[in-house]
């Protein structure tokens, strides 16, 4: 039955929480040396069935094999013991200790008791050289930019032994220059007889690095693939329909000016920003990582203060500094970091939905609950959050529910200019589409969105205007005529201010 | 069927609230153990002895649920109480602009709180703690270390209405309407949750976190100035000691009732849950006669107990909260095993429960209501006592007032509830004993005062040493030993307590007939032998020239001793106060010159007698002096 080389088996497993059938049979078998990718939407199932892997559930009925021998996976130290590491979408890692500490946390070698520092550094340099990150092992993790915590977490499970790698959406936070090198990565230990179970929303990347996909829908696994199979098969097995655009953006006439920024400088970290965004417009915002595109969109909601320049919202200008002011002149802010900034995790649906409307809500003190509860039904109907009620706690929900969450607080607050930051990272496709449909609402309302991306065909494809950034300055304007993936990226690794700036960059990245 | 749909309701509610389920375990449990417990005067009595920990847990309530903490609500209480008492004690001043002042009091050191929590970018653990102690000292530079009796209409607000219904229990229910209409209702309630769930997400809505964290103290301080008005009121006095540790149950209460010191999460039901468990089981232990050093090792079993029931049902259920009817055999099976071990924990209090045999209903029983057993003053105190009950056939129902007034005031209405023949009642303070005595004088309990006074309330007897003589004594004696000139430091006790303030009147009154001795230096080391030695070894420091000490206890003179080292007994001699073994063998050593001897056994062997003789109805003296002596080498031999 079982393949010699077969390493992991998954057969009808099933769980349940209260309320919610998470897996509904799934099968699933892992190889030596290959790469399965995992794909399927936001709650389809995924996360549970790694996270059983990983002993953090049970499973409620079938059976998993490893090796050939039936297990039970009862902790992350049975997971470590059977050669299973995961690497998590939120990274494992403690900040003030150092890179070597962290790989071997816990499992320090020991000389007479004490931790014997100069071994463990040696062994700390040995894996990073194997997963080619030039990071001396004494380093803070702190200090460390997202691409390359990465790497140190894929070396901890290498320095565990690990014949089984399970990523979770490792390309979600990464440039497209450090998927590159995860590849080669993840392509070595597939040589060296690894499997890797490999989760991401990314369908391009699973031609460029999968051998099999197993896709999963509503718990069930509904079908096996090769990596080969077309992108529009996988979205309709994943989907379990047709999805017959992707980027369904209507465009219209723009019409007055309802954001306009001039001159906004913050030292060391933006520079000159001038931009105008009109009614009925998305306007996009490309660049690397780092480029400042996250700080300045911040700095004009006011949730961090700027040393010169303007913003003007529907002709009043705003004070630096004041998220409230902003607020009434209509501004509205989607942060990128969602599970840091975005929802209250532990407060209901209802009540995450009526935080920016809470103020006006109120008479005398008091806010009228019983309307924002209605309201809030409203608002969850139409932009189709799937939730048991509104009581239910965000925490509970799927990344792409409770990114509508976010951004229903601000339609109810009837937003005229909606900065959207990174909107759809780790969000699945059918999610997807309903974020783009709802862009294409309030602008055909006469709103403006300011999007800004990672994502290339989505600022590609969404946007009316995209405005490249690099390094802190805006280096180019395109019309949507005019942009391709050559023309953002050609401006996007340009060197605006023409100075030494670059140096910098790359001394604070190593 | 409706039956049994009703009773599954009820078993879903309990599941659903661990802290519930605690109480109702509890109730049930003391209900069976004690006849005494399930009585509506008694259940009136844990409302009162609740109402102050609940009224500071639910301005904690806002704090916890906005992620924050308030380590000050005790301090900022006795400062709000004591600022009511000197305002009302002015002439002129009337009972509501008093009560008016002590509210802004606490609504003052709120804004403070806030202020430096929001503004000043201080956490909030180090910010109240800052306040925790400011609170605490202008609350003793304000009453002059003394407690502040009560005008006769201010003391009011602590009475029944109708008789029968106790104005605290009024005050909490209002307190608790109000919290919960906030938490639930409210603009600021509603962005307490939303703050403490995650601060970012609420400052990028819109929030204007930082004026609203503000409020947030400026509600916690205000409830504090209420739970202050509702303790001092009570005890018809203000103690600049009063509620010291009180942030802590007040804490405790707050997370029993489900609320997470990690913020977002509370509710006002949950909070009161939790102060009436703690005050149910502080009530049954008494009522149980349970020892007081067990209680302690007790309720810290029941509070994890109540938590860890709580933790369970949150793991089981986790994103359950609003589908009925899936849940788990498991999840049942688990919370079922944790009641169970909560019964067990009752089980072990009731055990230690009959190690005081108390059970015979014939025998007469004593009351004996202690300030502290942290003193070994206290604890002979209590030796002597139990060695005269044992003599002569009566059970004693010991119980540990921990120096703190409330709490007294408490234990003598549930002694008084327990149906005690007669009570002996050693106060932690003279006005602040008064109601809960005469209480016990209503229900016809003759009340016997040992070692202090009870002001405002009629006793029987009072058998007590002559702590004002001893202070003479011991400037004499100290004097005597110096020849009649030197350069000497005094240590005192706890400022505000009656032993201090009479030792220490003594003293000053006999060393003033000693013109070339000089007191460089007097401070305050809180009659604590650890206190003892830092402030003297501080006092050193100032001034190397002392040559000697007098110390108001034994334990702060033995502080000092250990601060002298090898100067200790010569050239610097050291006086100390009380007589306890510790005191006499440093005294047979040479390194305590002296000691003024109370004798504590002889306090409590008297104190007993005195009590059996009026619960038998017969007339006994108004009071009984306990001789004090001064303990010196010579004579040391007489009193081991």
């Amino acid at each position: 039955m079982s393949a010699p080389d077969e390493l992991l088996r998954v057969e009808g497993v099933r769980k349940a929480f209260p309320g919610v059938v998470a897996l509904d049979g799934v099968d699933f078998d892992l190889r030596r040396g290959e790469v399965h990718v995992l794909l399927g939407e936001n709650g389809a199932g995924k996360s549970t069935l790694i996270k059983m892997l990983s002993g953090a559930h049970r499973p409620d009925a079938g059976r998993i094999t490893a090796g050939g021998r039936e297990v039970r996976i009862r902790s992350a130290q049975d997971a470590e013991r059977l050669g299973i590491a995961t690497i998590h979408q939120e990274f494992t890692l403690v900040p003030d200790l150092s890179v070597a500490e962290n790989i071997f946390l816990g499992r320090q070698p020991r000389r007479f008791g004490m931790i014997d520092r100069a071994r463990m550094e040696t062994a700390a340099a040995e894996l990073l050289e194997r997963v080619g990150v030039a990071v001396p092992p004494r380093t803070a993790v702190r200090e460390l930019g997202v691409a390359r915590l990465q790497m140190v977490e894929i070396a901890k499970a290498l320095s565990l032994d690990a014949r089984v790698l399970i990523m979770d959406e490792p390309t979600a936070v990464l440039t497209s220059e450090e998927v590159e090198k995860l590849f080669a990565i993840v392509r070595r230990l597939r040589e060296d007889g690894v499997g890797i179970v490999f989760i991401t929303h990314h369908l391009e990347e699973i031609a460029a690095l999968g051998d099999r996909v197993t896709v999963i829908r509503d718990g069930r696994s509904v079908a096996q693939a090769p990596a080969s199979t077309p992108e529009d098969d996988l979205v309709r097995l994943m989907v379990g329909r047709d999805i017959d655009q992707r980027y369904p953006r209507e465009s219209g006439e723009p019409g007055a000016v309802l954001l306009s920024v001039d001159g906004l400088t913050r030292e060391g970290v933006f520079h000159d920003i001038s931009f105008e965004v009109r009614s009925g417009e998305v306007v996009g915002v490309a660049g690397l990582v780092g480029a400042g595109r996250t700080e300045m969109a911040r700095a004009v909601f006011g949730a961090d203060p700027y040393d010169t320049g303007t913003v003007e919202a529907c002709g009043v200008r705003l004070p630096a500094h004041d998220v409230p002011a902003a607020m009434a002149a209509g501004i509205g802010l989607v942060p990128e970091d969602r599970k840091g900034q975005g929802p209250v995790l532990d407060a209901s649906v209802a009540d995450n939905l009526g935080l920016v409307t809470l103020r006006s809500a109120s008479r005398a003190g008091l806010v009228d609950r019983p309307a924002q509860h209605t309201a809030a039904g409203r608002i969850a109907g139409r932009l189709g959050v799937r939730t048991a009620s509104l009581e239910q706690r965000v925490r509970t929900l799927s990344g792409g529910n409770q990114q509508k969450v976010v951004i229903g607080k601000w339609l109810l607050a009837d937003v005229r200019v909606l900065i959207l930051d990174e909107p759809t990272r780790g969000v699945d496709v059918g999610a997807k589409v309903e974020i783009y449909r709802l862009v294409n609402e309030l602008t055909a309302a006469g709103h403006a969105v300011l999007m800004i991306s990672s994502d290339l065909p989505e600022v590609l494809g969404m946007s009316d205007r995209i405005l490249v950034m690099a390094q802190g300055r805006i280096a180019g304007e395109l019309t949507a005529a005019e942009a391709t993936q050559d023309a953002v990226m050609t401006l996007a690794v340009t060197d605006p201010a023409a100075t030494g700036n670059r140096e910098t960059e790359e001394s604070r990245d190593r | 069927m409706t039956a049994d749909t009703a009773a599954r309701a009820l078993r879903r509610v309990l599941l659903d609230n661990g802290a519930l389920t605690a109480l109702v375990v509890l109730t049930v449990a003391l209900s069976l153990l004690s006849d005494d417990f399930l009585t509506t005067r008694n259940l009136l009595n844990v409302g009162v002895q609740a109402a102050v920990t609940a009224v500071l847990a639910f301005g904690v309530t806002f704090v916890v649920v906005s992620a924050g903490i308030d380590l000050s609500v005790g301090s900022v209480a006795a400062l709000s109480a004591t600022v009511l008492a000197w305002t009302a004690a002015s002439d002129g001043v009337p009972v509501w602009l008093a009560v008016l002042l002590a509210i802004a009091t606490g609504v003052g050191c709120g804004l403070v709180n806030g202020a430096l929590i929001s503004y000043g970018g201080l956490p909030p653990f180090i910010a109240t703690l800052a306040m925790l102690s400011v609170g605490r000292g202008l609350s003793l530079v304000i009453s002059q270390g003394s407690p502040i009796a009560f005008p006769e209409s201010v003391s009011r607000i602590g009475d029944t209405l109708g008789g029968w219904l106790p104005v605290p229990v009024l005050v909490m229910v209002a307190m608790g309407l109000l919290t919960a209409l906030i938490l639930n209702r409210a603009y600021i309630g509603r962005a307490m949750y939303a703050i403490g769930g995650n601060e970012e997400a609420a400052r990028l809505s819109g929030l204007r976190v930082a004026r609203l964290k503000l409020l947030v103290y400026v509600l916690s301080g205000l409830f504090a100035a209420v739970a202050g008005v509702v303790l001092a009121a009570r005890l018809g006095s203000a103690q600049p000691q009063a509620a010291q540790g009180y942030e802590l149950d007040a804490i405790a209460a707050v997370v029993i009732g489900g609320a997470s010191l990690a913020g977002g999460v509370g509710k006002a039901s949950g909070t009161l849950i939790g102060a009436l468990i703690l005050a149910v089981l502080r009530n049954g232990l008494n009522l149980l006669s349970v020892s007081a050093f067990w209680q302690q090792v007790v309720i810290g079993v029941v509070i994890a107990l109540a938590v860890l029931l709580d933790a369970a049902r949150r793991r089981a259920g986790t994103g359950a909260a609003d589908v009925a009817g899936t849940g788990s055999g498991g999840r049942r099976k688990k919370a079922a095993g944790l009641a169970l071990a909560a019964v067990v924990a009752m089980a072990v209090a009731a055990a230690l429960s009959l190690w005081n045999p108390h059970t015979s209903g014939a025998r007469t029983t004593v009351g004996l209501s202690l300030s502290t057993l942290s003193n070994p003053f206290f604890v002979q105190m209590r030796a002597g006592a139990e060695a005269e009950a044992d003599s002569l056939g009566v059970e004693l129902n010991v119980a540990d007032a921990q120096n703190d007034a409330s709490r007294q005031a408490d234990q003598i209405q549930n002694l008084t509830s327990a149906g005690v023949r007669s009570m002996i009642v050693n106060p932690v303070d003279s006005d602040a004993a008064a109601p809960a005595v005469r209480d016990a004088n209503k229900a016809d309990i003759p009340v016997i005062a040992a070692d202090r006074g009870v002001s405002g309330a009629a006793t029987a007897t009072l058998v007590a040493s002559d702590n004002v003589a001893g202070g003479r004594q011991a400037a004499k004696t100290l004097a005597e030993k110096l020849g009649g000139s030197g350069r000497i430091a005094v240590l005192q006790g706890t400022a505000g307590t009656s032993a201090s303030r009479e030792r220490g009147r003594g003293f000053a009154e006999g060393i003033a007939e000693y013109p070339g001795i000089e007191v460089v230096a007097s401070q305050p080391a809180d009659f604590d032998r650890a206190k003892g030695l830092d402030v003297m070894t501080n006092m050193l420091q100032a001034d190397p020239g002392i040559t000697g000490v007098f110390a108001e206890n034994d334990e702060m003179a033995l502080g000092a001793v250990k601060a002298l080292g090898s100067r200790a007994g010569s050239p610097v001699a050291v006086v100390g106060f009380d007589g306890t073994p510790d005191g006499l063998q440093a005294v047979e050593a040479g390194t305590l010159y002296a000691s003024v001897a109370q004798q504590p056994r002889e306090l409590g062997r008297i104190a007993v007698r005195n009590a059996v003789a009026a619960a038998r109805g017969e007339k006994a003296a108004d009071l009984v002096k306990v001789p004090v002596k001064v303990v010196t080498a010579e004579n040391v031999a007489e009193f081991g």
